[in-house]
C-alpha cells in the first residue's frame, strides 16, 4: 500500500463519528483491507496474463483454445468485480452484456468478454475479432495500473461481500450472464469466492461482535459449495448452466438470497458508513 | 400568494374539503418556518388546488380487515382497488423449515394488515422496511390470503397424506396457451387493498424477510376501475372487465353465510381431511383478452358472445344487471344463445346450482405484445368448496365458447386457500402442519 495504514483511516475518514456499532477499533480494519487488496492485486495479475493467452488464441484463429480459455480467465475478474466494477468505464467495456446496449450484438460499444463470447460461442468464429480482443487486453491492463495506484475504501471492500452476492442472484441464478457459452458456473463460483473472501478477511471482527451471524452465513456458503461442487467436472471445471437440475438451482436460490440479506448488514455491523 | 388559476382547482365535493382542511394546515406551518412555501394556501379565501407532487389524499388508509377468524379474509371481503397474486416456490428444506415458513409469514401478514410504526435500527444497517408507505405503515385495506398447490404435497415435506382430495396441478384447457413461467407453485399469496402501493409493499415486506424460504416464481397485478357511488336504491353493480362487461354479476351472495358454507368453504363431515375445514379451493387464471380485435367487434355481437347487455349488464331478457335471466323460455336461444358466456357458465337449472363459483377477479395490464397489441385481459380469481364441482367445471362447459375468439389462457393455478388463523396461540397452515404430524407418527 502507498499510504501508510493511520494515513488511510484519516483519509477515509473513519477516525470520526461513534456509532452503536463502532464496537471495530478501525485500525482493526487495517489489516484485512490490505490483505485484500493483495489478494485483488494478485487476481488482477492473473486476469492479465491469462487474457493474454487468451486474445492471443482469439487473435490466431484458434476457436477452440480460445473458447477453452473463456470461462477460467473470467473467473479472476468475476472475484474481485466490487473493485473492478468502481472503474465503470472499464467494467462497461470489459463486461457489458448485450442488453446493456440498445442495438445488442451490433452495438459499436458492445466489447469485452461477452462480446468475444458471443463471436466464439454464438458465431463460432474469430473472424474481425482482433480489434476486440486488443481492446480487452489493453482495458485489463488498464485496470491493474488503476488498482495498483488505488486506496481501498474500507466500506466498498466490506460492502462488496454483499454486492458479489447481489451479483449471484441477478443475473448467475438466471443463466444470464454467459449466455452463449453457458459457463455461469465458473463466474457463480468467482462471486462466491469472491465474496467468501471479505467475509473471512474480516471474520476475526465480526466473531467479536456476532458469532451466530458469522456462523449462519458460513453455513449458506458451505451449502452453495456443495451444490457448486455437484457440478464440477474432471478437468476442475464446471458442467454448463444448462444441466443445473431446477431443484438445485431453487437450492442455491434460499442460502444465495439469504447471503444477501445476511451480508448487506455486514458494513453496519463493523461500523463503516 | 396570489390568486390561483382556477383551471387547476378541483371539482369534486371532496376534494375541496380535503383540500380546506389541509390549506390551514399548511398555512400554520408556513408561518413556522417554510414559508414560501406553496402548500401554504390562499389569502384570498379560497383553497389553492393541491401542488402537483403532493400526495393524493385517501380517507381509508387505516381501513384495516380483522386477520384472525375462522376463514381467511380477502375470499368473501368486498374487493377493494388493487390486487396481486403472488405464486412463491417454497424453498424450505425440511418440514421444520416449513414451520418456520408458516410461521414468519404468519408474524408478517398480523402486522401488515394491522399497521404500525417500523422499528428504526442504526442507520448504518439497511433499514427493516422499504418505506414506501412512510415510518407508520398504514394497512390501507389489505388482505393477504395464503393458499397451497399441489407440489407443497410432493416428497419434501412429507404431506402428501394430507393433501385435499380435489387439489392438483393445472391442466391446460383446449383453448390455452400456458407459459411454464406464469403456472402452478408451492405456496400462492393474494393481496388486496386499495392501492398498487400497498401492496407491493406487503409483497417486499414477505420477500425480505423469508429470502431463505421463499422465492416469487410468478406475480400478477390487477387493478378494478372504481365507480361512483350508488345512490339510494339503486342496485349494486359489478365491476367491468378490460371488455367493458361487468363481471361476477351471477356470483352467489358473499354476505349469506349459509350460501358460502355451501359453495366457498370446505364443511365438516366432507371428505376433506378434517384439517382443510374453513379452507377453500382457489383457482387462478391469467387470461389475456384481445382488446383491439374486441373493440372492433359490432355491439350486438359482443353482447350475443357474453349474454348479457355491455351498458347496464342485465340479461338478454331483463333490464338490470341483477335481474336473473328466465332460460325456461328460450329454450332455442333465440334471445339468450345457447353458447352465449353467461348460458354456458351458468345454466341456471337446479343440477348446476352446486357449480357457483365466488368470482373475485381483477384486470390486468401488462405492456405490450410483439405485434404492437396491448398485453392485457383479466386476473381470474374464484373461490369454490369443490374445484372439480366448481372452476373445473364451468371452464369444461366454456370449452370452445365463442369468446374464446377473444381470450388466451396463459398463466394461473390451482391452490388450496388455509383455514384462518382463530387466535393468537394459531398460526396460518398449523393445521396442516398438526395433521401431517399426527400421520406421520401413527404409521411411525
Amino acid at each position: 500500500m502507498k499510504k501508510s495504514p493511520l494515513a488511510l483511516l484519516v483519509t477515509l475518514g473513519l477516525l470520526q463519528t461513534p456509532s452503536v456499532f463502532a464496537a471495530t477499533a478501525p485500525l482493526d480494519l487495517v489489516t484485512p483491507v490490505s490483505d485484500y487488496k493483495i489478494y485483488v492485486s494478485e487476481h488482477v495479475d492473473t486476469l492479465v496474463a491469462e487474457t493474454q493467452k487468451f486474445t492471443d488464441a482469439v487473435k490466431k484463429g484458434d476457436v477452440a483454445t480460445a473458447k477453452k480459455l473463456f470461462p477460467t480467465t473470467r473467473v479472476s475478474y468475476e472475484s474481485i468485480e466490487p473493485i473492478a466494477e468502481l472503474f465503470s468505464d472499464l467494467d462497461a467495456s470489459i463486461d457489458s452484456r448485450e442488453d446493456d446496449h440498445e442495438n445488442g450484438v451490433k452495438a459499436d460499444d458492445f466489447t469485452g468478454f461477452h462480446r468475444l463470447e458471443y463471436a466464439l460461442f454464438s458465431l463460432n468464429t474469430t473472424k474481425d475479432q482482433a480489434v476486440f480482443a486488443d481492446k480487452l487486453l489493453a482495458d485489463v491492463k488498464e485496470l491493474q495500473s488503476r488498482i495498483a495506484d488505488m486506496t481501498f475504501p474500507p466500506e466498498k471492500v466490506v460492502g462488496g461481500a454483499a454486492a458479489l452476492m447481489e451479483e449471484v442472484a441477478a443475473t448467475k441464478l438466471s443463466g444470464e450472464e454467459d449466455r452463449y457459452s453457458h459457463t455461469d458456473l465458473y463466474d457463480f463460483q468467482g462471486n462466491v469466492d469472491g465474496s467468501k473472501k471479505i467475509v473471512d478477511l474480516f471474520k476475526p471482527q465480526l466473531q467479536k461482535s456476532d458469532a451466530a451471524f458469522v456462523a449462519k452465513v458460513d453455513k449458506n456458503f458451505a451449502t452453495v459449495d456443495k451444490i457448486l461442487a455437484k457440478y464440477k467436472t474432471k478437468d476442475g471445471g464446471y458442467e454448463t448452466y444448462d444441466k443445473v437440475k431446477e431443484n438445485d438451482r431453487k437450492a442455491l436460490a434460499g442460502p444465495v438470497n439469504t447471503l444477501a440479506e445476511d451480508l448487506s448488514q455486514m458494513r453496519g455491523k463493523l461500523g463503516l458508513n | 400568494m396570489k390568486d390561483f388559476d382556477s383551471s387547476n382547482a378541483p371539482i369534486s365535493a371532496e376534494r375541496r374539503r380535503v383540500l380546506l382542511g389541509l390549506g390551514a394546515a399548511g398555512a400554520a406551518i408556513a408561518g413556522a418556518s417554510l414559508s414560501g412555501n406553496a402548500l401554504a394556501g390562499s389569502t384570498s379565501g379560497q383553497p389553492a388546488p393541491a401542488q402537483v407532487t403532493e400526495a393524493p389524499k385517501s380517507e381509508k388508509t387505516q381501513d384495516h380487515n380483522e386477520f384472525h377468524g375462522v376463514h381467511q379474509s380477502g375470499i368473501v371481503t368486498p374487493r377493494p382497488v388493487a390486487g396481486m397474486m403472488v405464486s412463491f416456490d417454497v424453498l424450505a428444506q425440511d418440514r421444520e423449515d416449513l414451520e418456520r415458513m408458516f410461521r414468519t409469514l404468519n408474524e408478517r401478514i398480523a402486522f401488515l394488515m394491522t399497521g404500525g410504526a417500523v422499528p428504526q435500527v442504526d442507520p448504518k444497517l439497511p433499514p427493516l422496511d422499504s418505506g414506501i408507505l412512510g415510518p407508520v405503515v398504514t394497512p390501507d385495506n389489505l388482505t393477504i390470503t395464503v393458499s397451497v398447490g399441489d407440489s407443497l404435497f410432493d416428497e419434501r415435506f412429507g404431506l402428501e397424506a394430507v393433501k385435499p382430495k380435489r387439489l392438483q396441478r393445472m391442466v391446460g384447457f383446449p383453448n390455452d396457451a400456458l407459459e411454464a413461467a406464469c403456472c402452478h407453485g408451492d405456496l400462492s399469496i393474494q393481496f388486496c387493498s386499495n392501492a398498487p402501493d400497498s401492496n407491493i409493499h406487503a409483497l417486499r415486506d414477505i420477500v425480505k424477510n423469508l429470502p431463505d424460504l421463499l422465492m416469487v416464481r410468478w406475480k400478477q397485478e390487477g387493478t378494478v376501475p372504481a365507480q361512483a357511488p350508488l345512490k339510494p336504491g339503486q342496485p349494486p353493480e359489478s365491476a367491468r372487465n378490460f371488455l367493458g362487461f361487468r363481471d361476477g354479476s351471477a356470483n352467489p351472495d358473499s354476505n349469506n353465510q349459509k350460501t358460502m358454507n355451501e359453495l366457498v368453504w370446505v364443511q365438516p363431515g366432507s371428505d376433506e381431511p378434517a384439517w382443510a375445514v374453513n379452507g377453500s379451493y382457489q383457482a387462478v387464471r391469467i387470461i389475456r383478452n384481445f382488446v383491439e380485435r374486441w373493440d372492433r367487434t359490432p355491439l350486438q355481437e359482443q353482447e350475443s358472445i357474453f349474454g348479457r347487455t355491455k351498458a347496464a349488464g342485465a340479461p338478454m331478457d331483463g333490464k338490470t344487471e341483477t335481474d336473473v335471466p328466465d332460460y325456461s323460455k328460450d329454450p332455442e336461444g333465440k334471445i339468450t344463445k345457447l353458447d352465449s358466456h353467461i348460458r354456458l357458465a351458468n345454466p341456471r337449472t337446479a343440477d348446476t346450482q352446486k357449480n357457483l363459483i365466488l368470482r373475485r377477479p381483477f384486470n390486468y395490464s401488462n405492456g405490450v405484445n410483439k405485434n404492437g397489441q396491448l398485453d392485457m385481459g383479466l386476473l381470474f380469481i374464484c373461490y369454490q368448496q369443490d374445484l372439480e364441482k366448481g372452476f373445473i367445471t364451468v371452464q369444461t362447459r366454456l370449452n370452445g365458447e365463442p369468446l374464446e375468439e377473444y381470450l388466451k389462457p396463459t398463466g394461473g393455478g390451482y391452490f388450496f386457500t388455509l383455514p384462518g388463523v382463530v387466535d393468537n396461540n394459531d398460526f396460518i397452515g398449523r393445521s396442516l402442519l398438526a395433521a401431517a404430524t399426527a400421520v406421520t407418527t401413527k404409521t411411525a
